[in-house]
């Protein structure tokens, strides 16, 4: 993308008033984004970005700069003013740049780059097409599709130069079904790594279907208990409270500005014994793997949870090197016009030993999840919330009538300390998480899980 | 480096035949300091431009973005916008909106904020960790203190007449700080946007986050019950997020809004006018025209609880019929994205009754200071929410115990018909503004 000279006089200015290193991250980044609404294709864009951001850093401390420019004198002046945030006198050193190759977690198979676009719209028709013979009930249907080829170069001072492509793809269905004035959505959004072959599983039908389904089976919701409760979390569900309720409190900025509640915890048990967590960055193709973090780290497996007991946290460069340990190489950003923070990548409960079956068959009442719309935490405290946006009553060991207008709420030691039952069926869910402003494609993944007791809030009795 | 106006306007000179072309433009440059531990945590500066462009052909509509583009490139994004609209389905109210005359608001922008310099804006975010870790023996600790500013310049123009283009400085605050006692911690928020650096008063943000924080120590989870309830200014803006989606004429054509079918009705409690205008400087939300180049307005969505109508862009006012004109709401997420209807400055008209008087209409009740989970938990579709809250009981006029891990749900329409008291304290945080609302009874779920 850019030649070594010019990258290496860029780190030279970046280091000129000294610091613990400098770092050039340069992307380019090109995409597709097609909107199928209303029956009609209403929008199909492509854009070309590109830009190069500078950090210069001194502990945890750092000045960064950004530019869409890439030319040579844009470039140095972004170095310049990355570097105007530190005061030394003494200039630090540019270590010769040698290239670390990848392992080359995203293969692609087909590149959606190379597809024309009648092809993608086709897609999007097959979508709406299968979403609306689903079911008379279906009244709207929203079909998204993206791609995106994020091309990245990153150096540092320390003399690391890696370059790797992220492919990215995605396929989106929201329904609407209405009998009434009774009015329900459904959703489904498969994502991954990878070139179209995914979609080979996770089709434009299937896709719509789990969509269409959700929509219809919600017409015939009562509303949600409300009170404490057992509940049962459908695969990938749980993976999902995980990321949220136990995941954000890992990440290594908030347990170094002391707002994690699991701040001082490691090696002992803040989880039931059946928890077993990873994050997981070398998943072949999984929606937030990579070969390198943003920070020019290698990706690996962290273990988080060992039979309830934490392990460590979720490191990016800055934090890790605070500490002295090794980063984890959870160093991501956006893209270019953002400092990269410490985050999730793909974060997993993995497999128990129960059968989802039984799980469900020895639990006498309480909610049964199957899709969470999304939630909230605060680190600090562990309190957290999540929307549900398919569930059942479970009566007798059997879900029964869906319920709507649900959420979760609880803190995150203790919801995990009060999970009983893990189960052998692990799926993933994609999802893209906020943090700091910047947004970040992120894998939850985790089998069937029951949690003893945990407050529902809902509008019925 | 081509001006803005020049890049606009070689998009619309490539168009085509009978091509309606658009192009949105902007540049902005902003500088962001954080403080931590009395240390420059970090310090970013950003310069960004890029175009978008719209082009549509026998109805048909595409779009294409560059960043940085030179008037080459910006010829090329015509083209590729021109390949992507061959694909699309013909709308017939595909239509860019003709040349209106637009009234310039020049208080946007501030020239002195704009060469405020970076070391200004550096001493800012210091002062703010001082000031919030010096106030309560509880409060040494902050998550985030931040300082920051834009300044920003938008150009539209476009084959049917547009040609306009307006410069804007803003400027922002925010601190999270850590209350702890015990092993007990709680967070506590505030923040500010104006127009300029030397607007923001750190003093009044620093307190207000360090209260509201320090009070919700020891929280404790309630038992369920049905209570009035005040929405505190923060909390009661969650809520207006989710209106602003459901009065979105694009949500009410495609079937996705509760109050489809309700315009003229009487929705709400006689105390609820609901007011969208992007003339008022009140919020930051102000501008000469929106994102298509329609002259900003003001729109009573609610007067006294009667839904009056929606917020429209040009496409929903077309497919609307009936006279109906867009009401200058067409917003971008920036040049990457098209126009869509987006709020200006959104808000809950001023009510007459004193703060301290609503505390004493709500005896025995809660005061909710945060609600979380609102985008998940609130279906604007159907109108059902269901969201976590934290808050403080209300007694004998004052607030008392703080509460956490409580859980309200009901439905919007009958959570606006349940108002019983506005509070005479608008307030902007950014661009949607409320004063503190009463409502005579919600369901609390905790234990």
């Amino acid at each position: 993308m850019l030649d070594r000279g010019l990258i290496d006089e860029v780190l030279s200015a970046a280091r000129r008033h000294g610091g613990s290193f400098a770092e050039v991250f340069v992307e380019e980044r090109s995409s597709t984004s097609i909107r199928l609404d209303d029956g009609k294709v209403e929008e199909l864009t492509t854009g070309l970005d590109r830009g190069a951001g500078v950090r210069v850093a001194e502990g945890t401390s750092y000045g960064y700069a950004y530019s869409n420019r890439l030319d040579r004198e844009s470039l140095l002046l972004a170095a310049e003013a990355a570097s105007a945030a530190l005061r030394g006198d003494a200039p630090g050193a540019v270590v010769d740049l040698t290239e670390a190759r990848g392992a080359g977690t995203n293969h692609v198979e087909r590149p959606a780059g190379e597809l024309p676009a009648a092809e993608k719209v086709a897609w999007l028709r097959e979508l709406d097409d299968t979403a609306r013979a689903f079911s008379p009930e279906i009244v709207q249907v929203t079909g998204m599709y993206g791609d995106s080829l994020q091309r990245r170069l990153i150096a540092t001072s320390d003399g690391v130069w890696v370059q790797e492509g992220r492919p990215r793809i995605r396929l989106v269905a929201q329904v609407v079904a209405k009998r009434g004035d009774n009015i329900q959505t459904g959703f489904h959004g498969p994502a991954a790594c990878s070139g179209v072959e995914f979609l080979d599983v996770h089709g434009p039908a299937a896709t719509a279907e789990v969509a269409a389904k959700r929509a219809v089976t919600m017409l015939d919701s009562i509303p949600a208990p409300a009170g404490e409760m057992t509940v049962v979390l459908a695969p990938g569900m749980g993976g999902v409270l995980f990321h949220e309720a136990v995941g954000h409190p890992l990440e290594a900025d908030a347990v170094d500005k002391e707002a994690s509640v699991y701040r001082g915890l490691v090696g002992t048990k803040c989880a039931s014994d059946l928890i077993n967590g990873v994050d997981d960055a070398t998943i072949a193709n999984g929606w937030g793997s990579y070969d390198f973090d943003d920070e020019a780290q290698p990706s690996q497996r962290t273990q988080l949870f060992i039979d309830g007991v934490l392990q460590g946290f979720i490191y990016d460069r800055l934090r890790a090197e605070k500490v002295g340990v090794a980063s984890t190489g959870n160093g991501r950003r956006e893209s270019y016009a953002h400092p990269p923070v410490a985050r999730m990548t793909n974060t997993y409960i993995v497999n128990g030993n129960s059968s989802p079956a039984d799980v469900l068959s020895s639990t006498p009442s309480g909610v049964y999840v199957t899709s969470l719309g999304g939630g909230q935490v605060n680190p600090a405290s562990g309190d957290f919330v999540f929307g549900v946006s398919e569930g059942f009553l479970i009566e007798d060991g059997e879900p029964t009538t869906p319920v709507r207008g649900a959420n979760l709420i609880g803190r995150a030691i203790e919801v995990m300390s009060a999970v009983d039952a893990v189960a052998d069926d692990f799926d993933t869910w994609e999802g893209v998480c906020g943090k700091d402003g910047q947004a970040a494609p992120v894998g939850s993944g985790s089998p069937t899980l029951r949690i003893s007791k945990i407050t529902v809030g809902g509008t019925g009795a | 480096m081509p001006e803005l106006g020049e890049l606009t306007r070689a998009a619309v000179e490539a168009a085509q035949g009978d091509e309606a072309v658009e192009a949105f433009a902007e540049e902005g440059r902003t500088t962001e300091a954080s403080a931590l531990r009395a240390e420059v945590e970090g310090l970013t500066f950003a310069e960004q431009r890029g175009v978008g462009v719209r082009l549509i052909s026998s109805g048909r509509l595409g779009y294409a973005w560059a960043a940085d583009p030179s008037l080459d490139e910006v010829r090329q994004t015509v083209r590729r916008a021109r390949e992507n609209a061959a694909l699309a389905e013909p709308d017939e109210f595909n239509v860019l909106p003709s040349a209106e005359p637009i009234s310039p608001i020049p208080e946007l922008f501030h020239a002195a904020s704009a060469e405020v310099p970076t070391d200004r804006k550096v001493e800012l975010a210091l002062e703010l960790e001082r000031l919030a870790v010096s106030s309560d023996p509880r409060v040494t600790k902050i998550d985030l203190s931040q300082v920051g500013d834009t300044v920003s310049r938008v150009a539209v123009a476009s084959t049917a007449g547009v040609d306009a283009e307006y410069a804007r400085t803003d400027a922002w605050a925010v601190v999270v700080t850590l209350a702890v006692e015990g092993d007990e911690t709680q967070t506590g928020f505030s923040y500010r946007i104006t127009r300029a650096i030397d607007e923001l008063d750190v003093g009044a943000i620093s307190g207000e986050a360090v209260e509201r924080g320090a009070r919700m120590l020891g929280a404790v989870k309630p038992p369920t019950a049905k209570v009035p309830v005040i929405l505190d200014q923060f909390a009661a803006m969650s809520f207006l997020g989710v209106l602003a989606g459901a009065l979105n004429a694009e949500s009410v054509l495609k079937g996705r809004s509760l109050f489809a079918s309700m315009a003229g009705q009487q929705v709400g409690s006689e105390l609820f006018t609901l007011v969208d205008d992007g003339t008022v400087l009140d919020g930051p939300g102000a501008s000469p025209f929106d994102d298509e180049g329609v002259p900003s307005g003001r729109t009573e969505l609610f007067t006294r609880g009667t839904l009056n109508g929606f917020l429209h862009d040009t496409y929903t006012a077309a497919r609307t019929g009936e006279g109906q004109r867009s009401t200058g709401n067409a917003k971008r997420a920036g040049y990457k994205s098209t126009p869509g209807v987006g709020t200006s400055n959104f808000f809950l008209d001023r009510g007459e009754t004193p703060y301290a008087e609503l505390l004493r209409k709500a005896e025995g009740g809660v005061l909710i200071q945060d609600v979380s989970g609102v985008h998940s938990g609130a279906n604007p579709i159907s109108g059902e929410f269901s969201v976590g809250a934290t808050g403080l009981r209300i007694a004998a006029g004052e607030l008392g115990e703080p509460l956490r891990e409580m859980t309200i749900a009901s439905t919007l329409p009958e959570m606006l018909k349940g108002i019983t008291g506005v509070g005479d304290d608008l307030r902007f945080f950014s661009s949607v503004g409320t004063p503190s609302i009463l409502i005579g009874e919600m369901t609390l779920a905790g234990v």
